[in-house]
């Protein structure tokens, strides 16, 4: 866990030992000085996340998830402005109960694309791996 | 007769030792004498370091782990997931959810570490929360009881049948096992609601995300969503501003550590909520948590990093250190406004601040550039959680060191 050679930047535009040396060799003033000044920091879209995606199975199980939230998000946007409308429901428990189901999908959705993006295994691969036969295992052509 | 070492342990908050303070007496003791419940003999292999680089409570004694537990606090959409990751990492390995099971769990393993989301513990489901008109913000729709009874159980190492919600369906599915990790991490709305939850906590966090910062968020996460608006994130957030006022933010008077993430003053009229403002709230005389400190300790500094030996791209960074009362307690604060740009940059202040945990000098950068892809890895959030998790980790191993207490085998002792 310590050695600089553990550290691989996801990004390929970086050498793997960023100016860290191992712990032997540690020189604290030195260490400072001597790091060149050069950005670190790939930021959200790193080449990993383009990698995994484009390399990763998809299971049709995942697919019809992620429309539905889509559409449950739009569904239950439209939902709480109705519940929303006019003076007397604005404040109303039915207004703000809506409102959170909206904000729970759109979490939801965020958690699954989250999780799309940064693994290279589909959520449901254990799952399929047990039960290939199934309708939500087949793999999915966009 | 056996002459040996005795270490009493004693922990003291305000010393700079959270963990083992050797006051060697030899003694003779006789084997099963009661003496021996309360004392144990260890290697005591403890070093100051200069710079607050942790203190190792080396023990040589068979430790009879117990679950160490953890609780986050935070609205959803609000960085929760990238600061359980960051957290965990510190232990070793990324937490990933259970293989196997339901898809749709909402828990995260790892080697030492098991992450709980607390949302499994609605008492009401989807339905029945609109039924009853009460947001998931609401405790009338999470059901204590159960929470206080399996966090009890796991603690205690035994293992529960954890419901699951599903966050899709938005019913309660079918419960999954839970075995008693070492490291027990629960976060959702209410971890520190509930007195009797909070009492089994080891450490509680709040992340504290002002308006502005929220709303730059959540419109981040949303707006390329189909259905959302800017209207229909501000109409949420609104919506559910009484109810997280009313139950989830008084939990910070509760919180060890709260983290708060405000606009930045280094630009004026920034409207981005790119670069952040966070305030690293950290109450005195929790017990094996040293607040970090800039300096001298108790003193009160304001620091610009960036001078003569470090130059720094616009805005730049502005540090901030002090002691405060937030909520009628004492605390300290480490402020950071501005973003990191380069390495040597972190590098830089990272030599600067103490009381950090490090086991090695750099260890902090390291573990950002470990990383580097997370949101908010180039300023003060990823920074101060980076740091937090290196002291949850010194907070564990103290822990675990002082319930190491067993009785002494004759084989040991020579």
């Amino acid at each position: 866990m310590a050695s600089s050679s553990s550290l691989s930047l996801s990004s390929p535009h970086f050498p793997s030992s960023s100016g860290l040396r191992s712990r032997s060799q540690r020189d604290p003033a030195e260490a400072v000085v001597s790091i060149q000044a050069r950005k670190w920091w790939p930021g959200r879209s790193g080449s990993a996340a383009a990698v995994a995606a484009a390399v990763r199975k998809r299971y049709k199980g995942t697919a019809m998830r992620e429309k539905k939230l889509a559409e449950m998000i739009e569904k239950k946007v439209e939902e709480a402005k109705a519940a929303c409308e006019g003076e007397e429901r604005r404040g109303s428990d039915g207004c703000k109960v809506a409102w959170d189901e909206v904000e729970e999908v759109s979490q939801a959705m965020a958690r699954l694309r989250r999780r799309l993006a940064e693994s290279d295994r589909d959520p449901l691969d254990a799952f399929c791996q047990e039960n290939p036969e199934t309708d939500e295992c087949r793999v999915y052509d966009e | 007769m056996t002459t040996f070492t005795l270490c009493t342990l004693s922990s003291s908050s305000s010393s700079h030792l959270p963990c083992c303070i050797s006051n060697s007496t030899t003694e003779e003791v006789h084997l099963g004498s009661p003496l021996l419940q309360r004392q144990f003999i260890f290697n005591t292999n403890w070093r100051k370091g200069r710079r607050g680089r942790g203190v190792s409570c080396g023990i040589s004694c068979s430790a009879e782990a117990k679950t160490v537990v953890i609780g986050l606090a935070a609205d959803s959409g609000c960085g929760k997931s990238t600061f359980m990751r960051r957290l965990t990492s510190v232990f070793g390995g990324a937490a990933e959810p259970p293989r196997g099971g339901n898809p749709e769990s909402n828990t995260l393993l790892s080697d030492t570490t098991t992450v709980i989301c607390l949302d499994d513990y609605h008492l009401l489901d989807r339905e029945g929360r609109k039924e009853k008109g009460v947001t998931a913000l609401d405790p009338r729709a999470n059901n204590f009881d159960l929470m206080y009874e399996q966090v009890k159980a796991l603690k205690a190492g035994v293992a529960v049948e954890k419901p699951i919600y599903n966050h899709v369906t938005g019913l309660l599915d079918p419960p999954e096992l839970i075995l008693p990790p070492k490291i027990l991490f629960i976060e959702g709305l209410h971890p520190i609601f509930d007195s009797r939850v909070r009492d089994l906590l080891d450490f509680s966090i709040y992340l504290d995300i002002s308006d502005e910062v929220k709303f730059a968020w959540k419109t981040k996460r949303d707006m390329a969503e189909r259905g959302h608006s800017l209207h229909s994130i501000k109409a949420s957030i609104e919506a559910r501003k009484l109810d997280f006022d009313a139950y989830v933010d008084p939990q910070k008077q509760y919180a060890d550590v709260v983290i708060e993430v405000l606009p930045t003053q280094l630009i004026p009229d920034d409207n981005e909520r790119k670069v952040l403002r966070v305030r690293l709230v950290m109450k005195e005389g929790v017990k094996y948590f040293n607040p970090v400190y800039l300096f001298d300790e108790g003193s009160t500094l304001s620091w610009i990093p960036c001078g003569r030996k470090l130059s720094c791209s616009y805005p730049g960074i502005k540090f901030f250190y002090g002691p405060d009362t937030y909520v009628a307690h004492e605390v300290s604060v480490l402020e950071m406004d501005g973003q990191f740009d380069r390495l040597d940059e972190l590098m830089y202040v990272e030599s600067h601040l103490n009381n950090l945990s490090t086991k090695y000098y750099g260890e902090a950068t390291e573990q950002m550039l470990k990383h580097g892809d997370f949101p908010g890895s180039n300023n003060g959030t990823g920074l101060f959680q980076t740091i937090i998790g290196l002291k949850i980790r010194e907070l564990y191993e103290c822990i675990v060191a002082e319930k190491s207490v067993t009785p002494l085998e004759a084989a040991r002792v020579f």
